[in-house]
């Protein structure tokens, strides 16, 4: 008997095998509505809920000068009573029904995502629509999210792990749109006004420069006719292409940003320059595989070497973060003061193994495993599947990357790693940003690059 | 908590079950050294987990082994007899699987997830380790650095964690909750080989466990696996109960900690029953009602009325012995267009008042049926994936005592009344009942 299961489960067990090397995105429906707002329609029928995702063109790349965190308020201040609601009574009849509904700006884009029973769906599309076509932007709301802000912003430096990535984006793209913190500053934030807020709203918020994706427990004909009825009102001016260009991210000698975080006991650090790709890239998918060799994965080298072999740190990892225009290289991670040097010698020598040694054939193929392996289960859920058809929207690709994904991931060979690797990982001229004590570490500093200092506590990054 | 690169977040009670999910679709057997397996069918995506839940926590240790529970959850990844150090995870992640763990109190819960067709390499990489776990001295010196490194960062990067630490410390004085989960730093730098192989024996035998199987594979595939892999495995003697039982508290506790930080942070907690006691149901809801969603009474109140926080929350874990109610809040700088502190006192104040109010006066009967709308929500969302499905079954068959309870809950939550409200928090929400804590700036640096 216990044979003949076994027997079995094998059998069984080679067929999902195949299966999985055949996963497509379920199927969706896309459509412009007359207004330019675009659509995307997916049936989901796993629970009774409906999931929304909006993408707007009004990310922190747009904030004005001195006015820095009003693509985040103008985000916010769509929930700040809209139509004949105030922001109290939108509140108290999402929560009602149990329906989340949240509003956000990131570096590029500014965005909504909503998630509430399918049952409900009439409530929370005319509150939607309500948001899109008359938001109130109350004053008072807007003057107490300002002032809050203000201190989350304050708060947010309590923990280095927390705006590190800020500081990065400060130090390599100076200069640049992409340098702007996505969450502002507490000056730009406090120079914000509702005239500002309601400017920035009409300037960017357009419906041809917008999409909202669908997904959820209905019939596809139901909401398309649903949603044309809802949406359709929201009528605007035809959408004013953003103008900004790629950023150099040249830089002429390795740099060092030391962030002077007096009690720290721990350094928290960055360690990177200029790579990656765009997502549009015909190599986009190859270089997240051989970031998952490095440090994208528990037994990447990155973490096997600073925490598996020696201890120096709870966890070792590397990323690309891509934007539509530039993308970075870096390596993060974090070490006790003292064992600050050893940490960051390590972690360079193990980039420098990549760029020398580079990846051999066994180590290749298990991550090309691990990504196959762990790739469905991101398109899983109604929210998940949403917020992937607005990234179509947002950054120009479609299904054919989710329907050829395990096919490209197979394709990557041992010799096209090292040349991709040469081309789009960065070996030398490299920037820094540590977040530590810099009483301890401040000699130290200087060894990597020029450096330059600066105390946690001043304003903005 | 094993790597920063998932968060696994133990759901909150109040599973409903209507629609798609029914406890018909739970299957279950057990074998003969006592492990007990649930599985559920889901064939969605071409992927499914194994949840391996342990009934040990810090809640069994002792002074001198604190922290034991959680670096077990790290030492479980280095190396066994037929895998050896870095093979577990280097043959896992060979095969398209992946992995994470978490300890609490009172379990200690390991994550696998993989491609199907996995299965039966995750099945033979977990009965290794449980059945033969090598505990390499030098990769117990190692990993007491990974931890100390992961204890560190933890305070470095959360209040919450410094200070709720502290307020642990003094709610409890004599059962085990007293000490944090991680450890102290002496005990992890001291515990001996022979204390590391006595816990493994003990916690770790299969009767101790339980295992939770979702998505892509069929019973009889689990079932063929496990009595090939698990069952050989030998049953142990049932570990030593928990005996301590925290003695009432009479009198308010409070506790101040230092920490060079911009606003003062503020912890209320109450002692309140176990898990398994008919309350756990309203005071569950009594936690949204204080601050589940934006126009819940602390939210609102403190948040946006007052404007005297910038966040504030409130909870009460799963735990097999009395545990804590907790509110947590962070000031705000000043009072609203004043050059005036909010300092920790008047915000005390501002809680106190509105918890006040609902001792006195309860709550409506809109605002309990708003949270018990958002406790179906809030299942239809932890049941939306195969891994919330796997942790969901798990927590209910370990803290309720049977996975079925779960599809009870939907009636015990259904059966919370406004007096019930008014009564838990008349209850437990004293001041007698409760430890305060304060986290401020450090006084040298608080001008």
């Amino acid at each position: 008997m216990q044979k003949r299961f076994a027997l079995l489960a094998a059998g069984l067990g080679l067929a999902t095998a195949l299966a999985a090397q055949t996963y497509k995105l379920p199927a969706y429906e896309k459509f412009v509505l007359p207004s330019g707002l675009t659509v995307y329609l997916m049936e989901h029928h796993e629970v009774p809920m409906i999931s929304v995702s909006m993408v707007f063109d009004g990310g922190a790349v747009h904030d004005p000068e001195g006015k820095s965190g009003l693509a985040a308020a103008t985000a916010e201040a769509l929930r700040f009573g809209a139509g004949a609601r105030s922001k109290a009574q939108l509140d108290e009849e999402l929560d009602f029904t149990g329906a989340s509904l949240v509003t956000f700006a990131g570096k590029e884009s500014a965005g909504l995502r909503a998630s509430f029973a399918a049952k409900d769906q009439a409530l929370v599309f005319g509150i939607l629509k309500d948001l899109l076509i008359a938001p109130q932007f109350d004053a008072t709301e807007l003057t107490n999210y300002l002032a809050r802000t203000r201190d989350e912003l304050g708060q947010a430096k309590e923990s280095p792990r927390s705006v590190i990535a800020s500081y990065w984006n400060a130090f390599v793209y100076a200069g640049h749109p992409y340098a702007k913190p996505t969450g502002g500053t507490p000056e730009g934030v406090g120079a914000i006004t509702r005239a500002d807020v309601a400017a920035f709203y009409t300037a960017r918020y357009r419906a041809g420069s917008s999409a909202i994706a669908i997904v959820g427990d209905f019939k596809l004909a139901d909401m398309k006719r649903q949603v044309t009825e809802w949406l359709g009102g929201w009528k605007t001016p035809k959408p004013e292409k953003a103008t900004y260009s790629a950023p150099a991210l040249s830089f002429e000698g390795a740099r060092v940003l030391l962030v002077d975080k007096p009690d720290a006991r721990e350094t928290t650090f960055y360690i990177g320059g200029k790579g990656g790709v765009n997502f549009t890239s015909p190599d986009y998918v190859s270089l997240s595989v051989i970031n998952t060799v490095l440090g994208g994965r528990f037994t990447s080298w990155l973490n096997d070497q600073l925490r598996v072999n020696s201890g120096l740190t709870y966890g070792a990892r590397s990323q690309f973060a891509t934007y539509r225009q530039g993308s970075t290289f870096q390596i993060s991670t974090f070490t006790k003061v003292s064992s600050t040097e050893a940490a960051i010698d390590l972690a360079l020598v193990v980039l420098d193994s990549l760029h020398r040694v580079g990846i051999d054939e066994t180590t290749l193929k298990s991550a090309q495993n691990y990504v196959k392996g762990d790739f469905p289960t991101n398109y899983e859920t109604a929210s998940q599947l949403s917020a992937l058809l607005t990234s179509f929207f947002e950054l120009g690709y479609n299904e054919a990357f989710i329907n050829s994904f395990q096919q490209q991931v197979d394709g990557l060979t041992v010799a096209r790693c090292r040349e991709l690797v040469a081309k789009y990982i960065p070996r030398d001229k490299l920037q820094f940003v540590l977040i530590g004590k810099a009483e301890a570490i401040g000699d130290l500093a200087k060894k990597y690059g020029t450096v330059t200092q600066k105390p946690i506590a001043e304003s903005g990054f | 908590m094993r790597t920063l690169l998932f968060l696994v977040v133990l759901s909150t009670g109040g599973l409903l079950a209507w629609g798609q999910t029914r406890a018909e679709d739970v299957k279950s057997f057990t074998l003969s050294n006592g492990m007990k397996f649930l599985v559920v069918e889901d064939h969605s995506i071409p992927n499914a987990n194994l949840y391996l839940f342990w009934r040990v926590g810090s809640r069994n240790e002792r002074p001198g082994i604190t922290g034991i529970s959680h670096f077990f959850e790290h030492m479980m990844f280095n190396g066994a007899k037929k895998y050896g150090p870095k093979e577990f995870d280097r043959v896992m992640e060979a095969n398209g699987g992946s992995n994470n763990a978490y300890t609490t109190a009172d379990v200690t819960v390991y994550t696998d997830w993989f491609q199907s067709g996995a299965l039966e390499t995750i099945f033979d990489l977990e009965a290794d380790r449980i059945a033969n776990l090598a505990i390499d001295p030098s990769m117990v010196e190692s990993e007491r650095g990974v931890v100390l490194s992961e204890r560190s960062t933890g305070l470095e990067n959360s209040n919450f964690r410094t200070l709720f630490e502290q307020v642990q410390a003094a709610a409890y004085t004599a059962h085990p909750y007293h000490w944090p989960v991680i450890g102290y730093e002496s005990d992890i730098k001291a515990w001996t080989q022979a204390d590391l192989e006595a816990y493994h024996r003990t916690y770790y035998a299969p009767n101790n466990g339980l295992a939770v199987v979702v998505g892509d594979v069929t019973l009889a595939q689990v079932e063929a696996l496990a009595r090939k892999y698990i069952e050989p495995i030998p049953a142990q003697p049932a570990p030593e109960p928990v005996r301590t039982v925290e003695p009432e508290q009479f009198g308010e506790r409070r506790i101040t900690v230092y920490k060079d930080i911009y606003s003062p942070n503020l912890a209320m907690a109450w002692h309140v029953p176990a898990t398994r006691h008919p309350d756990f149901y309203a005071l569950d809801l009594l936690s949204s009602l204080l601050t589940g969603g934006e126009s819940a009474r602390l939210t609102k109140g403190l948040v946006y009325d007052q404007q005297v926080a910038t966040s504030v929350f409130a909870f009460g874990d799963q735990n097999f012995d009395p545990g804590l109610f907790t509110v947590y809040a962070v000031a705000s700088s000043t009072l609203p267009n004043s050059e005036t502190p909010v300092t920790p006192q008047l915000l005390e104040a501002a809680i106190d008042s509105l918890l006040a109010d609902i001792r006195q006066n309860g709550v409506t009967e809109r605002e309990l049926q708003k949270v018990k709308n958002q406790k179906l929500i809030e299942f239809y969302r932890s049941v939306e994936d195969i891994n919330g499905r796997a942790n969901a079954l798990g927590t209910y068959e370990l803290f309720f005592g049977d996975y079925r309870k779960l599809y009870d809950a939907p009636s015990l939550y259904q059966q919370v009344t406004v007096d019930d409200i008014r009564r838990v928090a008349a209850t437990y929400l004293v001041p007698t009942n409760r430890t305060v804590g304060y986290l401020l700036p450090t006084p040298t640096t608080q001008n």
